[in-house]
């Protein structure tokens, strides 16, 4: 058993689902919605970015940035338009809109694009590979998502902890009514919580394209794969789904490498096990909400 | 009593059932008149699967060929178009919309197995032919269906033959495979095992990955670590850019061997950032700049008639699984019937245009066992590698 | 020279008039308590000055601007703060940050908050400093001491309710909403309350509308009293007055206590 290199492996794309979930977890602290648009959303401004690419020629970090930017504002948009109007919509209600979000993104996208897939690769050289110890090869895209999902994390720990808006943020999240009457202007707390959510998605995104391919239809899998490590870490805490990811990955990897075909539903099935077990997650503080 | 009240509640909604059908038979409009034979094709014009949609165009152009020239004993060609969105239940849709308004007399192409599978009873019912699904699953012949008439190579056959080249002419022992968790994908595995059991040898890995998976690293490794010098791949155009991405990361080069569901070079070059190059494939049709006069001919009233589309493999198949049906028209002659066309494509033996030589028989709808090798050069470019070829394996034939 | 008052003010609920037409004075630096048996809208009045909900009808002017049609958070800064009945408090968070949560209107550095970024000299350092010597002044104000760092969630009802009455106070409101701040509360819990209520009063600039079903502590503390039932005013005046109105009595001292 290549061990060195499942850890490497299982690690690296562990860290991009953790990554993707931070996003869905963003949200879902904030507004309590799990937005199923998340992956669309990732998929949008991937798709952005390569259409500057394609089209303009720029440099890739313009492209970077633009995308960036524009995934800001998508996420903003998204809220504004979609789950603003509706004042006080059911769990379900949530669910539908978040979805109606999610078709109106990938039906635009094919229009737009196409659904032949696209090449897409972030200016990694993946030729040059390390091989800190033998047999375990670690590539320049291996190293960068584990770079920008520190970084990120450590920007969110210092946003969350020491600006005043994340602490706004935080106090929003648990606490809606208090809030308000704090002065904490909430609107803006979603929108922002929105547009941070879709940043962090769409990093993932073009972490997961440069993988795979581009098509409308590429985040799926990776949403559903997020979205158990964000259960998996309880929903509720960053580090969690940080960890929940990293699991994930590990637990695919190194179960799938003897047992291939129960690779794609391996992970499922440790999540059932772990909700029936802990129902709020691994790393869930216990919540009793008030009623 | 109760027993007998609910066999004629049954009794009578089965006839019930019956006269509806009958009915929906009866208000069918003809599939042709004096002047026109009305065919049609479902394809995927939107959606994920959209680029094999060029299929349905393909055939499109091939029927304006044969209107320019003139028709057929004096009947033009009218081709109806549907997308389905490569959705089985678009696919009914559509199909039934073509059959029971528009009265079609028979259909060709058709891409992908669900979609297939939807409609081939409800078309053999209706006594609609259709000539050759864009799929090879031998559910489509086997048992004999008398109204369907397949060409696509089936993917057992081609495994089968590829096997044996990468035993025979590249003398490799070593080899794995990573097949889709499908009937595609195990109709593969089954044909390359079979052939090597033939030269006493196994599959050093045989690795199934689902259709919507994206991360393959675990079983990369897998085939790397199993030794294996040539890989087989009966997968998806993006599982097989995540493979050829994944295994270029943990520096695993093998031969790469796939089926010719891969076969539109341009598209996987692309889509894989050159890392198709060297990629050896089985084909159902002859190489995009082939200097055959057939495929000349095709070629220039594409760029004349057509010029938006692009040459690509899938465009061009379209062309050879329609041909069989233009030629069995001409053959009937102007007395057309179902039962005529029947006859004329049951007696088409050793056919061939720019695909390979199909055959059909009133006991055997399956027109073909053969396959040509081919090769991506440099820039997507075609190599020859080996002719078609047949599977002196192949069971369907005895 | 009205301070604040309520005009007019109407609200139902599917049919059910929880308020209507409701109107008092309320006059700077008095205490204005309301009583009424269970379900007469004294809460909600509250909810429609705090801009949670919306009044159908009527006005609610704070030095001269009418607050109605505002959002939440734009009442709070224009200072008005309250508690709630039930307790709406940050659990999740220890007694101090939910403190210094209430500073949230006050802090104007932008971005990033005190001395991590910008280092000690600096505005938003100055700042934070006087934030968390109000927050301090408050914890020791009610004797908080004990609790400053735990989180909230583990408080006893009583203790949670004071927090609540903190963090109010730490937004240095200019109205004083308080719903009930003695329910749940034991007597010796209750006499220090009624204290530092009087407290409040005298040191800090506030104006102060109190809900409370403790005859006691109403008779001893308000300036001025409002009667209500079924939504509707029974009377308005001082305590004395309303002690021994009979509608009052009835409606309210008889069932209740
Ligand atoms: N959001 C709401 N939806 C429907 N009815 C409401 C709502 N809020 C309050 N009510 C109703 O309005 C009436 C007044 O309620 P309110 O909470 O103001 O009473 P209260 O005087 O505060 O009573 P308590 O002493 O029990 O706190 C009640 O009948 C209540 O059910
Ligand atoms: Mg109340």
């Amino acid at each position: 058993m290549p061990f060195g290199q499942l850890l490497v492996e299982g690690l690296a794309i562990g860290a991009c689902y953790g990554l993707f979930a931070t996003a869905v977890v963003i949200i879902y602290k904030t507004s309590e919605v799990v937005n199923f648009a998340q992956g669309e959303m990732a998929m949008f401004s991937s798709f952005v970015a390569f259409h500057i690419l394609a089209v303009y020629q720029y440099p890739f970090w313009l492209a970077f940035v633009i995308a960036m930017l524009f995934s800001i504002l998508l996420g903003v948009l998204i809220e504004f338009l979609f789950l603003r109007p509706a004042k006080h919509p059911s769990l379900l209600g949530m669910i539908v809109i978040t979805l109606g979000a999610e078709m109106f993104l990938m039906g635009l996208a094919s229009w737009k694009w196409g659904a032949e897939q696209k090449f897409f690769s972030l200016p990694l050289d993946p030729s040059v590979t390390y091989e800190p110890v033998k047999g375990m090869i670690v590539t320049n895209w291996a190293i960068a998502v584990f770079a920008v999902a520190s970084t990120i994390m450590l920007l969110l720990y210092v946003f969350f902890k020491y600006t005043r808006l994340g602490v706004a943020m935080r106090a929003t999240q648990q606490n809606k009514h208090a809030a308000k009457i704090m002065g904490i202007r909430t609107e803006r707390v979603f929108s922002i919580a929105w547009g941070f959510s879709s940043l962090i998605g769409a990093v993932a995104g073009m972490f997961f394209a440069s993988r795979a391919t581009l098509d409308p239809a590429f985040m799926m899998e990776p949403f559903l794969r997020a979205f158990a490590a964000a259960v998996l870490g309880g929903l509720m805490s960053i580090p969690g789904v940080i960890i929940g990811g990293g699991l994930m990955g590990l637990i695919e990897n190194f179960f799938g490498y003897y047992w291939p075909s129960w690779k794609p539903i391996v992970a499922f099935i440790v999540i059932i096990l772990v909700l029936c077990l802990r129902p709020s997650g691994l790393f869930a503080k216990h919540y009793v909400k008030k009623v | 009593m109760m027993f007998r009240k609910k066999m004629l509640v049954s009794l009578f909604a089965a006839l019930a059932v019956l006269t509806v059908a009958n009915i929906t038979q009866a208000a069918q409009p003809a599939g042709f008149d004096d002047n026109e034979i009305r065919i049609g094709q479902w394809g995927p014009q939107t959606g994920p699967a959209a680029p094999w949609g060029s299929v349905a165009r393909g055939s499109k152009l091939l029927f304006d060929i044969v209107n320019e020239e003139g028709g057929i004993h004096g009947r033009k060609i009218k081709y109806f178009i549907r997308d389905d969105m490569y959705n089985p239940a678009q696919t009914v849709a559509v199909v039934k919309e073509l059959v029971e308004r528009q009265g079609i007399f028979a259909f060709v192409g058709g891409v992908g197995s669900a979609p297939g599978m939807a409609v081939k009873d409800y078309l053999a019912a209706n006594k609609i032919i259709w000539v050759s699904p864009s799929a090879a699953d031998k559910e489509f012949t086997q048992p004999l269906n008398p109204y369907l008439f397949a060409v696509y190579p089936l993917y057992k056959d081609e495994a089968s033959i590829l096997a044996k080249y990468i035993v025979e002419k590249l003398k490799t022992k070593k080899i794995g495979i990573l097949y889709q968790n499908d009937a595609y994908g195990k109709d593969g595995l089954e044909g390359a095992k079979e052939r090597l059991a033939t030269y006493k040898m196994s599959l050093v890995a045989e690795i199934p990955v689902e259709p919507t998976e994206k991360d393959f690293a675990s079983q990369i490794l897998r085939l790397k670590n199993s030794g294996a010098e040539a890989v087989l791949m009966y997968v998806s155009p993006t599982a097989a850019v995540i493979t050829l991405k994944t295994a270029a990361s943990v520096g695993f080069k093998p031969q790469w061997v796939s089926a010719n569901t891969l076969s539109d070079y341009p598209l996987m070059f692309k889509i894989t950032g050159g890392l198709w190059e060297g990629v050896i494939t089985g084909a159902f049709g002859e190489t995009p700049d082939s200097k055959s006069p057939l495929m000349v001919k095709y070629r220039d009233a594409a760029k004349r008639l057509t010029p938006q589309e692009r040459w690509g493999t899938f465009y061009y198949a379209g062309i050879l699984f329609a041909d069989p049906i233009v030629e069995a028209l001409k053959k009937v002659g102007r007395n057309l019937s179902t039962e005529a066309l029947l006859k004329a494509l049951n007696s088409i033996k050793d056919y061939q245009t720019i695909g390979p030589r199909i055959t059909w028989t009133p006991k055997q709808h399956q027109g073909t066992d053969s396959v040509m090798i081919q090769k991506c050069g440099p820039g997507a470019s075609y190599i020859m590698l080996q002719d078609w070829t047949t599977n002196d394996l192949a069971t369907w034939k005895k | 020279m009205d301070y604040f008052k309520v005009e007019d003010l109407c609200i139902s609920f599917g049919g059910l008039k929880a308020v209507n037409n409701v109107a008092f004075n309320v006059e700077k630096n008095s205490i204005f308590s309301i009583i009424g048996p269970n379900g007469s809208g004294k809460t909600t009045i509250f909810n429609m000055i705090s801009g949670i909900y919306k009044p159908d009808l009527g006005r609610i002017v704070f030095a001269g601007e009418n607050l109605v049609g505002l959002t939440p958070d734009r009442i709070a800064r224009r200072g008005v703060a309250r508690t709630f009945q039930n307790i709406e408090l940050f659990s999740n968070a220890t007694v101090m940050d939910n403190l210094l949560l209430g500073r949230h209107i006050h802090m104007k550095t932008g971005v990033f908050t005190g001395a991590f970024l910008w280092g000690r000299g600096s505005r938003a350092a100055r700042e934070e400093i006087r934030n968390r010597e109000i927050v301090e002044g408050i914890i020791d104000f009610l004797d908080l001491q004990s609790v400053r760092n735990h989180f909230v969630a583990s408080l006893p009802y009583g203790k949670r309710k004071l927090v609540e009455v903190g963090r109010a106070l730490a937004v240095e409101p200019k109205i004083l909403l308080l719903d009930e701040p003695s329910a749940g509360m034991n007597t010796e819990e209750k006499q220090d309350l009624n204290i530092w209520i009087k407290d409040i009063q005298a040191e800090c600039d506030v104006t102060i509308l109190l809900i409370e079903h403790d005859m006691n502590m109403i008779m001893g503390i308000s300036d001025r009293i409002f009667a209500i039932n079924h939504g509707e005013k029974i009377m308005e005046g001082l305590p004395q007055e309303v002690q021994s109105h009979p509608e009052v009595i009835k409606a309210y001292l008889g069932e209740e206590r």
